[in-house]
């Protein structure tokens, strides 16, 4: 038993403090404020914080810490893009990743599984081969693995599927493919952040943003107005909210993204399995439920029902997959709210409003970029300029019809 | 699953409708600048609120616009396309 | 020792029906009706299960399903509920989660570890260092989880079903009963569910009122009689769906609901009071005392301690004392007792009754595994115990009944919303949603002549709702009478919660949360019900916090020293109870299509392959040969004498009318205004962006008649683009997807002229039919469409006859085709011919941002063309220089061959993939298609691809096409 514990059995009371303090009001001015308590925005305020030394900022969070994507995903960490650009950035987070939860000094439970993205055709596998090149050339790993490995890996999948579709004829297979406890990293980064002196806002919402001569001048808040020349917005699925204000054009669309949990079971499922084929993805957290999503709903939806259409089908495929999971019980369904950008890449730096940076676009895959982001945007905040990592996901390269060519990989895109 | 009133075929299941996305206006190719055009591509009106759309019934191929709260999932009407000025 | 009570009225066990079981390796005895922990308690067995973190022992709680602890398997399925499972000869359970059984569990250490493992102690530790962490997971995942998997377990396919009503009625309670009867006779169809086997709801098992069974009896005579309501029982609603959409579960199907309004009468969820030991077996909700008194005729102690702060409390000390249990006390926690005519009887039976108590904790026995007394306090005037002035009682049990919360996550899932009410001092809905209703106990009320007062309200104000609908008036419905307002004391008590501190003072048991875990959360700064609920994972577990939620807002409002409004609640969604996957699944339907020659593949034993929803032939296997060898075979008997593909799942569609040709120029970027009738034209389609989305083959029949194929995946989306381009564009055209209607194959080779001839009448000679006409006629008797194609660089004629002609027609050929050694090819055989003549596929060799000019297929777009869907976006991408192109690559004998998707690099970076690769094709050496980088586009270019292991294969890169560029064989 690790000696860290050893403190409570000694101590009388509960020696720990507390994460973050609770500011009693917001002050007139702030060198920065982030819209968006969380797992980006508390990064990007950390590193703004760590990095460059800039510690008058705000996260301003209307609900609650990580209340958002970051605590509706299903927490998969991985770097096996398809493009150069995707791989390097989804790379240097899995990198920040690995050592997050000493650097946060927070137990994370970053786990590392194996992640396999199925293949049904050859179309797929030629896809999956594609990655798989792409991702070697840049040293990740991740190779095409046949039938055989997959079920040794595996032993309970049906590699028939039932029989009634395209069998499995392979996939790609990333060892780094990890989970984590996605609450803790945004309770980590608030604390990170807290402790340099940055001020975490819950309850405060986002009511307009000021400009003058096009450039940003402060933040209107339901807790009164505060003056900065720097806004980060880095609210996922709430962004249109926020662009709106502003009346920054941008593609993002919204979609709910629905998931589901079972009752917790003894360890069986090891590895994170992807079938785009079947629009579902699965993986078991250290407590022993299975935690299951499929594919985006079809249609654009600023809220968080459940459908039940999405409960049978998820079920379906979840047995089409594994037979002997019939019997395990569904405990729970729910949805969070997917940005989408045409090229299914994220929006993220500065944009035509001097002093607004965006952090957006995440559709599916938000939370395995949640450091990196907020080291790039802390740069791109503090420099006024776009640092090298995201400088392809300018909102700009719509205008100039430079597109990231990420949408060739799946439409499951855990 | 929700019901939608597709305008051809009354009250049907989501099930058996297709989203088409937003109702845009093309600008005119050869006045439009590139600028203009690439908003017209690729921006969208994805902020909250009561937004016209195209939706289509599948099984009869019935394309109409629909007017709905994308905060609520409330499909407030739906007409066919070029029937949509006439009455509010 | 045998717990039962004589025979009861209205017990739901069958004493005529024995039922012999096992449970942890050892046989019991119960009746039909009973579940497991019935028939487990009537034995006198008290261990039930063990908790989830402490491995503390358990037993009977709520027995209303949410007994998260009492979790069993049975040999075939896992974590299953023994206050659900019903008893059948020949189960054989065991509890989940221990490590060398129940009563021996090894795991039962934990709880001597309990100091070290406050709440989430597994964030502070076991991360450093890093290497350390997988050994401490592993280890962790192990003792958490709950039942294992049976890897040899089968989903049952159970159909699912389809119900429709206007009024759905939710829970079969007094309440639920009496809307169901006001609607009913008010003409609605009501579809009536409760949960429980049995209805009656709490009229069977709580009010214990002789006078209640007739009542009930009256209730259920009136639900007969009525013919439009149906009861179904052993039925939850599992969730409520947009437009009343409403999941139904049995133990066998789902059955999904459309209903017009919702009524929802599910009653309370009893919680538990808070204070140590109050998780040991013997502890348990005075609605467990009664359920098993009443429904399962087991005596529940010997000695029994009731904690009450409601009337509830009372009659539960009247029950129990009527069934033979001797009650020590009632500790009321209120210090006025009790009012009602209730407190007069408990005397009258000399039961010693303390006002203003509480029980400071529950004494265990041995091995905690029962429990032998409990200490009553006084309550100081801040509500706390004064353990300093603690009385010991001998007991076996003590039921709590200190308060209620509604089972109404049906309407939050309907958007309604709830709030605190004083006067209940628990949530009622505030907000109903429209055609939502609230009746009874979920509704605030409690008193019994009220609910069914409540329900009879509700019931007739679903109705006024629907009829209103109805009449589509828009008016708002008739005011109903009005609401009826609990009168008299409370229901529940404001904070039943009772600390015994540095004691196990349970609050979650299905998470094993206690109540220092929830002050320690706070301190930590997690101090709002969502960050609360997220730390320390209260209501989390199986049964989601019914019987822990309600307290954990109650601490967390104190902490804050906020109202329980301000604090507010975490989100219900669905399931109400957890549902299998299998009942989820159902059986699964998997569309499959089929061509209409596919009982002549099957009888050659063609190897298929699924295209999307289709099946095609990959190849034709042959005996003794390799599937590599099959396929050249095909392709080569193509090139050398004539070959037959079934093309049936290509798209085909009919573009008719004036604008026609118009239209078709809109949509691809080529010309046809002035294409001549009768022949064919390549089309090529891209999307706003630019980027090419489909290609096929655009025929001519008339002047106003087009007939156009489009790929096997792409071609539903794409007609329905084009019929909504149709409508923005205002033309008048006629479009038809034949795509189901239509077989389609291709006869192709030099020898295809011949084979064809003596089938139709249609001129088929170069002159009169050349290549790239389209003709209409007849072959086999079948109205055909003949098309001049070239897709496999010979001389070739795609037939497209009605469905009902193909296996006959493709016969025909087969025949007429005989004796110029016609052969069947495949899928695979054809992409080797295309790949052969430089012929591009559409998703294989072009991407998601692939335009026309990256593809070379710039020649198929229309000079000076007004307007065609991308066009003005190639423009600006023109301005910027070309940054890939599709070009041919080949590769001499012998050298290591790359596969699809392999990279080209240059200078170590990045330069190209293959797209396409044919190792064995019929022109003697493998050959390529690639993307490459612009400046290695020129032929004769060597280009090195990395393989798999990481050496280098070198091609060279080459004209497209590769066979036959005059194309003279096709002509």
């Amino acid at each position: 038993m690790p000696h860290r514990l050893l403190k409570f059995a000694l101590r009388k009371d509960h020696p720990e403090p507390r994460m973050f303090r609770a500011p009693a009001r917001l002050e007139d001015e702030y060198d920065a404020v982030i819209i968006g308590g969380g797992g980006h925005g508390l990064a990007a305020a950390y590193h703004l914080a760590k990095d460059h030394g800039i510690t008058n900022v705000a996260v301003l969070e209307k609900g609650y810490l990580g209340g958002g994507g970051t605590g509706r995903n299903t927490a998969i960490i991985r770097s096996n893009y398809l493009t150069p650009e995707g791989v390097n950035f989804y790379q240097a987070s899995v990198e920040l990743f690995q050592d997050l939860s000493r650097e946060l000094d927070l137990n994370l439970f970053y786990s590392e599984r194996g992640h396999f993205t199925l293949a049904h055709s050859p179309a797929s596998l030629r896809t999956q081969r594609w990655r798989a090149e792409v991702n070697k050339h840049l040293g990740i790993e991740s190779e095409v693995v046949g039938p055989e490995f997959i079920q040794k890996t595996v032993p309970e999948i049906d590699l028939r599927v039932g029989g009634h579709q395209a069998p499995i004829c392979g996939a790609l297979y990333h060892p780094p493919g990890a989970i984590a406890r996605h609450d803790a990293v945004a309770w980590g980064y608030a604390r990170g952040a807290d402790r340099k002196g940055v001020e975490i806002h819950q309850q405060t919402a986002v009511t307009g943003i000021e400009l003058r001569d096009g450039e940003v001048a402060g933040v209107h808040t339901d807790k009164g107005f505060v003056k900065t020349r720097k806004v980060l917005s880095a609210v996922a699925g709430w962004t249109t909210h926020i662009t709106a204000m502003i009346g920054l054009r941008t593609p993002l669309v919204i979609h709910p993204l629905q998931a589901l949990v079972t009752e917790p079971l003894k360890p069986w499922l090891n590895s994170i399995v992807v079938s785009a084929s079947l629009h579902l993805y699965v993986s078991q957290s250290s407590r022993g439920e299975l935690v299951a999503g499929a594919s985006l709903d079809p249609y654009e939806l600023i809220s968080m029902r459940s459908t039940l259409d999405f409960a049978e089908q998820l079920g379906g495929h979840l047995l089409d997959l594994f037979p002997c999971l019939g019997d395990v019980k569904v405990l729970r369904q729910w949805a969070g709210l997917c940005d989408m950008t045409p090229d299914f890449s994220p929006i993220m730096g500065t944009t035509p409003i001097k002093g607004f940076y965006i952090d957006a676009g995440w559709g599916t895959w938000g939370f395995k970029a949640t450091p990196i982001c907020g080291k790039t945007m802390a740069y791109t905040l503090a420099h006024d300029r776009d640092h090298e990592l995201i400088a392809p996901f300018n909102l700009s390269r719509f205008g100039r019809f430079e597109l990231v060519g990420e949408k060739g990989a799946a439409s499951v895109g855990h | 699953m929700k019901i939608i009133h597709c305008p051809i075929n009354g009250p049907r299941p989501l099930q058996e409708f297709r989203f088409g996305g937003e109702l845009r206006t093309m600008p005119d190719p050869a006045a439009a600048s590139d600028a203009e055009w690439a908003d017209y591509v690729f921006n969208r009106r994805g902020e909250p609120g009561v937004k016209r759309e195209w939706w289509c019934h599948v099984p009869s191929g019935t394309w109409f616009i629909a007017e709905r709260d994308n905060r609520t999932d409330e499909f407030l009407r739906t007409f066919l396309h070029g029937a949509g000025r006439a009455d509010g | 020792m045998d717990r039962r009570l004589p025979p009861r009225p209205g017990e739901w066990i069958d004493r005529g029906r024995s039922v012999e079981f096992r449970f942890e390796g050892r046989t019991y005895r119960g009746f039909a009706g009973d579940v497991l922990a019935s028939a487990l308690w009537a034995s006198d067995v008290r261990l039930l299960g063990r908790s989830f973190k402490y491995h503390r022992p358990r037993g009977l709680y709520s027995l209303a399903g949410h007994d998260a602890n009492v979790m069993v398997e049975d040999g075939r399925r896992t974590n299953l509920r023994g206050d659900l499972l019903p008893i059948v000869p020949g189960l054989d359970a065991r509890s989940v989660n221990t490590a060398g059984g129940l009563e021996r569990d090894r795991l039962r250490f934990m709880e001597w570890f309990g100091r070290f493992l406050p709440v989430g102690f597994y964030y502070k530790a076991f991360h450093t260092p890093r290497l350390l962490f997988p050994f401490y997971e592993n280890n962790m995942r192990k003792i958490a989880g709950l039942g294992r998997i049976n890897p040899a377990n089968t989903p049952d396919d159970s159909p699912k079903d389809y119900a429709f009503c206007d009024l759905l009625v939710v829970g079969a309670g007094p309440a639920g009963l009496a809307a169901a009867i006001a609607a009913g006779e008010s003409g609605l169809r009501v579809l009536l569910v409760d949960e429980r086997p049995r209805p009656g709801g709490s009229l069977a098992w709580q009010t214990g009122d002789s006078a209640n069974g007739p009542r009930l009896e009256g209730l259920l005579a009136r639900v007969r009689a009525c013919g439009n309501i149906e009861l179904r029982c052993g039925t939850q609603a599992g969730g409520w769906y947009a437009d009343h959409w409403i999941a139904l579960f049995d133990d066998r199907r789902l059955t999904k609901l459309r209903a017009r309004a919702t009524l929802v009468a599910a009653g309370c969820f009893e919680q538990p009071a808070v204070f140590r030991n109050n998780d040991l077996p013997g502890v348990m909700l005075g609605s467990a005392a009664q359920r098993l008194i009443h429904l399962y005729a087991v005596k529940p102690f010997d000695r029994a301690v009731v904690l009450a702060a409601n009337g509830d409390g009372y009659r539960v000390a009247l029950d129990l004392h009527a069934a033979g249990v001797d009650v020590a006390a009632v500790a009321d926690l209120r210090r006025e007792g009790e009012p009602t005519e209730l407190a007069r009887q408990v005397a009258e039976a000399g039961i010693p009754v303390h006002h203003g108590h509480g029980v400071g904790a529950a004494i265990p026995g041995a091995g905690k595994k029962r429990i032998r007394g409990a200490t009553l306090c006084p309550l100081d005037s801040a509500g706390n115990p004064r353990t300093d002035r603690a009385q010991r009682v001998e007991c076996d049990g003590i039921a709590m009944s200190v308060g209620w919360t509604p089972n109404g996550g049906l309407i939050s899932q309907a958007g309604g919303r709830f709030v605190y009410a004083e006067n209940v001092e628990q949530l009622v809905p505030s907000i109903l949603p429209k055609g939502v209703f609230a009746a009874g106990r979920a509704n605030g009320v409690f008193d019994l002549d009220d609910r069914i007062a409540d329900g009879t309200r509700a019931g007739l104000a679903a109705a006024a709702h629907l009829a209103c609908t109805d009449s589509s008036t828009n008016g708002t419905p008739p005011a109903g009478p009005e609401r009826i307002v609990h009168r008299g004391p409370p229901p529940s008590h404001p904070f039943p919660i009772f600390a015994d501190k540095g004691k196990k003072n349970f609050v979650d048991l299905d998470e094993d949360l206690h109540l220092a875990d929830f002050a320690n959360a706070h301190q930590e700064g997690y101090d709002n019900v969502e960050l609360l609920k997220r730390f320390t994972t209260v209501g989390m577990g199986p049964s989601q916090g019914k019987l822990s939620n309600v307290n954990a807002v109650r601490i967390l409002a104190r902490l804050n020293g906020a109202s329980i409004n301000d604090t507010g609640t975490t989100t219900s969604r669905p399931f109400h109870q957890p549902v299998s996957l299998e009942l989820l699944a159902g059986r699964r339907f998997h569309p499959l299509r089929r061509t209409p020659i596919d009982p002549w593949h099957a009888r050659m034993s063609a190897v298929m392959m699924h295209v999307g929803d289709w099946l095609r032939p990959e190849y034709y296997p042959r005996e003794g040969r390799s599937r590599d060898v099959c396929i050249h075979d095909e392709a080569a008997n193509v090139r050398r004498n004539v070959g037959l593909i079934d093309v049936g799942t290509l798209g085909k569609l009919r573009i008719d009318g004036p604008d026609a040709a118009a239209f078709l120029e809109r949509i691809y970027t080529g010309r046809f205004g002035k294409q001549a009738v009768g022949s064919l034209r390549y089309g090529l389609a891209c999307d706003e962006t630019g980027v090419i989305i489909e290609d096929g083959i655009i025929a001519r029949l008339a002047d106003d008649r087009f007939y156009v194929s489009a790929t096997t995946s792409g071609v539903a989306e794409f007609f329905r683009e084009m019929q909504r381009w149709a409508l923005i564009w205002g033309m008048d055209v006629r479009l038809s997807n034949s795509t189901g209607q239509l077989a389609a194959m291709n006869v192709a080779g030099p020898h295809s002229r011949e084979a064809l001839h003596e089938l139709t009448q249609t001129d088929l000679s170069p002159e009169a039919f050349p290549y790239l006409g389209v003709r209409e006629g007849t072959v086999a008797g079948a109205p055909a469409i003949l098309l001049r194609v070239g897709f496999v660089g010979e001389l070739g004629y795609e037939v497209h006859v009605p469905a009902s002609y193909g296996l006959h027609v493709w016969q025909s050929l087969v025949g007429a085709g005989e004796r110029f050694s016609i052969q069947p090819f495949g899928v695979e055989a054809q992409r080797l011919l295309r790949l052969e003549k430089g012929h591009l596929i559409v998703g294989q060799d072009t991407d998601a941002l692939t335009t026309p000019d990256e593809a070379d297929v710039a020649w198929a777009i229309g000079k000076g063309k007004p307007f065609f869907v991308g066009m003005r976006s190639l423009e600006i991408v023109r301005k910027r220089p070309l940054s890939r192109r599709l070009v041919g690559l080949t590769f001499a004998n012998g050298t290591p061959l790359p596969e699809e998707c392999h990279l080209i690099i240059a200078e170590g970076e990045i330069a190209g993939r293959i797209t396409s690769i044919a190792p064995n094709s019929t022109l003697g050496h493998p050959i390529a298609m690639a993307f490459v980088r612009p400046d290695l586009a020129e032929p004769g270019t060597a280009v090195r691809i990395r393989l798999d292991d990481g050496t280098f294969s070198e091609g060279r890169v080459a004209k497209l096409p590769f066979y036959d560029p005059e194309s003279a064989r096709q002509r």
